[in-house]
């Protein structure tokens, strides 16, 4: 899948610019592209030290094993044979919950790492993996403070009118990601067979 | 609200310590965890930022989006949120500068612009995400996520129409 959205996005991209008679812009807007990622993950690095720092501490002590212990049972039948996900999972839907897109990426990435190492080892994403990532592109916020943090910007009467609807519509979004997960790893196992 | 996180810290940090752990090794060993990480990351975050600043410059995807709305005026969609609707599982900052435009335009307090503010509140940058949590190990079929994503943002998007202006 990503090879071909990759791919026909600069195929696509690039016959546009030379049908356009703009082939310099090729080069400049991907060497650009490319500098934006290297200072975004440079500038995210920080934020995912801080909070790996952290959770090792919590590991340390003990409580990464008591968090996975309480949450094993409610997040079991979501991801069946990923036992040790499961605490960075939970906090990485706390953190997305309460809007702190700066801590659930790492706790996210941790997850990944946990799912990877007990899923398989080639390069094919698992079920559970592909649950993970669906949740997470469909993650139910609390407070989606980078909106309301704009609403208040441009000087909204009421900045907070959108928590109530945005809360319901991530529900939504969040529900038909976990039943259309299902259905397709339902209808991957079939096919297998 | 902004308590709950500085004093959850500071108990860790105290139970940790009553445990016995070594909190600054902990944490050295734990932040360093990030780096191989972020070896991973950054490839494959190159890939696809390269990928978005080119398809943003060469108008690829301002056609997308004038493709699209004819198809979304016939549902019904208002206009100004059609750039929203596209962009938005590509690129958060380029979502949030539409926003702003909503804004603009529209009023920040206009059905518009609630319900532009719900759509981006209730949904994902889907590509972002996936190059992200699957690049860090190494995924790169990624079966039926990516499909999975877009339906459940499209389904976050549309109940954000639906439902803003039961809330107005």
């Amino acid at each position: 899948m990503m090879k071909w959205i990759w791919g026909s996005m600069l195929l696509l991209s690039m016959s546009f610019a030379i049908f356009a008679g703009n082939p310099d812009s090729i080069l400049d807007s991907m060497l650009e592209g490319a500098g934006e990622a290297v200072t975004l993950s440079i500038s995210l690095c920080g934020a995912y030290m801080l909070w790996m720092g952290i959770m090792n501490i919590a590991k340390d002590a003990g409580l990464i094993e008591s968090l996975s212990r309480l949450m094993q049972r409610p997040l079991q039948k979501l991801f069946p044979s990923s036992k040790k996900a499961i605490a960075p999972i939970t906090l990485n839907l706390a953190a997305n919950f309460f809007g702190m897109g700066s801590a659930a990426t790492p706790f996210g990435l941790m997850a990944m790492k946990e799912l990877k190492k007990e899923g398989n080892t080639t390069n094919t994403a698992s079920d559970d993996m592909c649950m993970f990532l669906s949740l997470n592109s469909s993650a139910i916020e609390l407070l989606p403070t980078s909106v309301i943090a704009m609403r208040a910007a441009a000087g909204s009467q009421n900045v907070y009118s959108v928590v109530v609807p945005t809360f319901i519509a991530s529900v939504f979004a969040f529900a038909s990601a976990i039943i259309a997960c299902r259905i397709f790893a339902r209808i991957g196992k079939k096919i297998k067979r | 609200m902004s308590y709950i996180l500085p004093l959850l810290l500071f108990f860790l940090i105290i139970w940790a310590l009553r445990k016995k752990v070594d909190v600054y090794s902990s944490f050295v060993e734990g932040a360093m965890e990030s780096l191989p990480l972020l070896a991973k990351i950054l490839p494959a975050m190159t890939a696809m930022m390269l990928a978005l600043a080119l398809a943003r410059t060469t108008g690829v995807i301002d056609a997308l989006v004038s493709l699209t709305v004819p198809l979304l005026k016939f549902l019904g969609i208002d206009e100004t949120l059609v750039p929203m609707l596209v962009l938005r599982p590509f690129s958060g900052n380029a979502s949030l500068a539409l926003l702003n435009d909503v804004f603009n335009t529209s009023g920040v307090d206009s059905l518009s612009g609630v319900t532009a503010s719900n759509m981006l509140g209730s949904t994902e940058t889907i590509f972002y995400t996936v190059a992200l949590y699957f690049g860090s190990v190494g995924i790169t079929k990624t079966r039926y996520s990516i499909p999975v994503a877009l339906i459940s943002g499209l389904v976050g998007a549309i109940a954000a129409i639906l439902l803003t202006p039961l809330f107005m």
